[in-house]
């Protein structure tokens, strides 16, 4: 994306859910800034010391940076956070933006942690990246901040898009590399980020060939998207405002051998739910489908389907193997649909887990559309995995960025190299 | 406390140099040193040794901050409990001593708001106060069945784990039930102080996790992260460090006296001879050099590795008794969550447990939890200490290890960290020492019939923690307060596993 790339059309209105969420601040005015110091004067400060005591390092080469006794990661020349399954890059666009290259150097969190830094003046805009090694048990956890802040007193609707290696996948909050959480995202669902017209967007992993479908039947009866961990699996598909549908869920069931193990609690937009015990319902290896007449309920352009794990079952990781829309009217056979011989008529087939599979937001990049008030600042917090560890996974694990922030602090207080 | 800084209506503060006074004299410091380790309470002086460790130092004193209130509504009292007939002022003034003499002993600065809070603004006000001065807990005392959506308020816009002592008259089911599942919150419903001063320990316990730094003596790494959730930092240094500082380590007067001790408090003596009680004493005294060189307040090694290399002449098996007699983790074979589980009994209970290996008991339905350490203050700190036997090391007939006879008929609690957001917690009762021989295994060998698990095969976990007493209830409470997750052993047997494919 071209930096100085406008935004497209009509203003972003500032969203204030959004913001809280991020834990943004915002100015506006002076006396906001001095209540925007009380708030984060603690970082600003820290900031404006590093860049003048600590900017002696800058990089040409990068700037490593890590916790006791672990591999370093880097913040390459380019500003991209650089780790052992790719490289993050920010690209900043939108009104009042220009073209700047980063300064990148190192600086010093709360006097002992060790951070590099990249700053460009974007115009109307500043953009700050910060990168620092928490040492969370037992790998350690990049906390990669991306702060944008409105200088010349305008309103402005920025975007910063993220730019990640081609193979990942991007979730609801998380960022995957095959079975590896590798980044841990700020909320994404009022982001304003252009999303495709279908995919899933869970936390849910896709295994190829984990089913074993016993007789004909459609190829993606092979494959599935599982919920480990007792995650949901959660498809959205674009589709008209208020419209109907017939929704067919295909599933095969090649883990367990007896029922009662793994009950699946299916809900469709606009169905009732249904609950299936795959093996009581069709046996093992055996496929089956089951059928909603769904309806966009609540107008919003969008059904939603999500398959969960029944609360009290032995397995709660839901799977799922299919999923077909067909246009609204007399339901479809079931046996033909198993069969493989109404793919055609599907207004959407998808081969969960395999295939053509795909995830509701674009791989590559991530954007989130900020709507900054004059002289108002907003930050967004990344958790990178680094050499051999997983980004924390947002609904399990209790790390924010200011226990990360005091571990760091905590850490390298007391770490003597011996 | 700095004076610049005490507050007036902070009835409860007590100077931190009180407080560390009062702990080396506690439960926590020297006051819980046992008959077998009264060495160990001697002066420095008695030593002439600049390098002497005193272990009640080596223990995270950390400081916990809470905020206090009593919430009423606006008097007189008309209807609606607790009426017109209770004493306000007096209940009042009982609890405001109960908090004072609590917040004493367990060497918590409570912050008591100086008048009842009675409307919407004052709580209003006490939750502005709360943001901005970040304590470690908050504890409301309730004066009205009336007052229960104000303490929801404090929690959801707070955040601060919130201890509730609503005595009985201030609450029915619905009011408690309501709020006291909530995560972030711990609910005492009852006259008993003691409830709500359970929830003064859960806030000082978690406080001490988080002052806490364990030794992880393993392999040959050295490098140090920080425990999701508790807090505690983990300290990797490489095996060697041990048995190198063991080998420097030599039979110094502290030693002697330690080994002498050791002999003498014994019920008895089997296999160790003299010298295998000296370097029993010589690893103790290492591992307390170890933890004061790295500012660390707990360790877990990877002893059966250096048994397996012959790297030292014993194992540590009674040297970490003896520090878990004094309230340090000390755990075995670098099982890390293991360490926590230990260090939740010494902070939250104020005794030392009993990491094991859990053996199924088919014949009698019971569950043998089997280890070569134990502690002997498993009735508390500052109680009598159980009787033990001096054995060696059972895997490798090295050494010294010890057989804690356990007291038959009490109850106890197996407790162990599944990881930092997970806790399996299961009880039981003690049925009988298991003699080895004729039995195999670990020296502290202990029949426990479990509660409500129908077969003592499903047992969950592995190296969990035995605790003396039955603990369910406060240790379910400090998980819903820091957000754990409890687990508990089935107590029916599972449908029979189906076959993998």
């Amino acid at each position: 994306m071209n930096a100085r790339q406008e935004t497209i059309g009509r203003p972003q209105i500032p969203n204030l859910k959004l913001r809280k969420r991020f834990k943004q601040q915002t100015l506006s005015g002076h006396s906001s800034r001095q209540s925007w110091c009380l708030n984060i004067g603690a970082w600003c400060f820290l900031g404006v010391w590093s860049l003048g005591l600590g900017a002696s390092a800058f990089a040409a080469n990068g700037i490593s940076f890590t916790s006791p006794g672990f591999p370093p990661s880097q913040m390459d020349a380019d500003s991209r956070l650089v780790e052992d399954w790719g490289a993050v890059g920010v690209k900043l666009s939108g009104e009042g933006v220009a073209d700047a290259a980063p300064t990148v150097s190192t600086v010093k969190f709360d006097g002992v942690v060790p951070a590099a830094q990249a700053v460009s003046q974007r115009g109307a805009v500043t953009l700050k990246l910060t990168a620092f090694r928490a040492p969370a048990y037992p790998a350690g956890v990049d906390v990669f901040t991306v702060r944008v802040e409105e200088k010349q007193g305008r309103a402005a609707n920025v975007t910063v898009a993220l730019e990640l290696p081609a193979k990942v996948y991007a979730g609801l909050r998380t960022v995957r590399l095959g079975g590896r959480a590798v980044l841990t995202l700020p909320p994404r669902e009022e982001s304003g980020e252009k999303l495709r017209d279908w995919g899933y967007c869970d936390e849910a992993s896709s295994l190829r060939g984990w089913a074993k479908p016993a007789g004909p039947c459609d190829p993606a009866f092979r494959n599935i998207r599982a919920g480990m961990g007792g995650v949901p699996i959660i498809y959205r598909f674009s589709v008209r405002p208020k419209s109907e549908a017939n929704v067919v869920l295909g599933f095969c069931e090649s883990h367990w051998a007896e029922a009662g193990q793994r009950r699946l609690i299916c809900k469709v937009e606009g169905a009732p739910s249904q609950e299936a015990d795959p093996i009581a319902k069709w046996g093992r290896h055996k496929p089956g489908a089951l059928l909603f007449k769904a309806r966009d309920e609540d107008g919003d352009g969008r059904l939603d389907i999500t398959v969960r794990g029944a609360s009290d079952a032995r397995d709660k990781n839901p799977i799922l193997n299919a999923i077909w829309i067909f246009p609204a009217g007399p339901p479809p056979n079931p046996g033909q649909i198993i069969a493989g011989k109404l793919n055609a008529a599907a207004k959407r087939y998808v081969d969960v887990g395999g295939e053509n599979d795909q995830s509701l937001y674009p791989g590559g990049k991530l954007e989130y559309r900020i709507a900054l008030p004059a002289r108002g600042a907003q930050e967004l917090t990344f958790f990178a995995a680094c050499h051999g560890g997983s980004a924390p996974m947002p609904d399990v694990s209790a790390w924010t960025s200011e226990t990360l922030r005091r571990a760091a602090r905590e850490v390298w207080r007391d770490w003597k190299e011996r | 406390m700095n004076p610049s800084h005490h507050h007036h209506d902070c009835h409860c503060c007590i100077s931190r140099r009180d407080c560390l006074k009062f702990l080396s004299m506690s439960a926590l410091g020297a006051g819980m040193v046992g008959p077998a380790l009264s060495a160990v309470a001697k002066e420095k002086s008695r030593y002439a040794n600049p390098d002497y460790v005193d272990v009640g130092k080596l223990l995270p004193h950390p400081e916990v901050r809470m905020m206090a209130a009593i919430f009423e509504k606006p008097r007189p009292y008309w209807l609606g409990w607790p009426g017109t007939t209770y004493d306000l002022d007096a209940r009042q003034k009982e609890y405001k001593a109960k908090l004072a003499d609590s917040s004493r002993r367990l060497c918590i600065k409570t912050d008591l708001a100086p008048n009842p809070i009675n409307d919407e603004a004052g709580v209003g006000a006490f939750i502005e106060k709360i943001k901005a001065t970040k304590p470690h807990g908050v504890l409301v005392i309730l004066q009205s069945i009336f007052c229960w959506p104000w303490l929801a308020r404090v929690t959801k816009e707070t955040g601060v784990p919130l201890i509730v002592f609503a005595p009985v008259g201030v609450a029915f089911t619905g009011h408690v039930l309501r709020l006291s599942r909530e995560p972030g919150v711990y609910v005492a419903s009852t006259l008993e102080w003691s409830a709500a001063e359970d929830g003064m320990r859960m806030l000082r316990a978690k406080r001490m996790f988080e002052e806490t730094r364990v030794l992880w003596i393993r392999r040959n790494e050295r490098n140090e992260t920080v425990m999701e959730r508790l807090g505690a930092k983990v300290r990797a240094i490489p095996r060697d460090t041990f048995n190198l500082s063991f080998d420097k380590q030599e039979v110094s007067t502290e030693v002697r006296d330690i080994a002498s001790d050791m002999r003498r408090h014994a019920k008895r003596i089997i296999e160790p001879n003299h010298k295998d009680c000296l370097n029993s004493a010589r690893a103790y005294v290492t591992a307390k050099r170890l933890m004061a060189n790295e500012q660390a307040n707990a360790l877990s090694m990877d002893c059966l590795g250096m048994v397996s290399a012959k790297l030292m002449p014993t194992p540590p098996c009674m040297s970490w008794a003896m520090l878990m007699d004094q309230g340090i983790t000390a755990g075995c074979e670098a099982d890390l969550f293991g360490a926590f589980s230990l260090m939740m009994t010494s902070y939250l209970l104020n005794r030392p447990g009993f990491m094991n290996d859990p053996v199924p008991e088919t014949a009698k339905n019971l569950l043998i939890v089997a280890h070569c350490t134990s502690g002997t203050k498993i009735r508390g700190f500052d109680k009598t200490a159980a009787p033990y036997i001096l054995r060696n090391h059972s895997e490798s007939a090295l050494g010294v290890s010890v057989q804690v006879l356990w007291p038959v008929g009490n109850p106890v609690t197996l407790v162990r960290f599944s990881n930092a957001n997970e806790m399996i917690i299961d009880t039981g009762k003690v049925v009988s020492n298991v003699q080895t021989p004729p039995a195999g295994g670990c020296r502290t060998s202990v029949e426990v019939a479990m509660d409500n698990i129908e077969d003592c095969r499903d047992v969950k976990g592995f190296h969990q923690v035995v605790t003396l007493g039955n603990h369910r209830r406060v240790l379910e409470a400090f998980c819903q307060l820091y957000d754990i997750k409890v687990v508990r052993s089935p107590e029916h047997r599972p449908e029979p596993e189906a076959k993998k494919a």
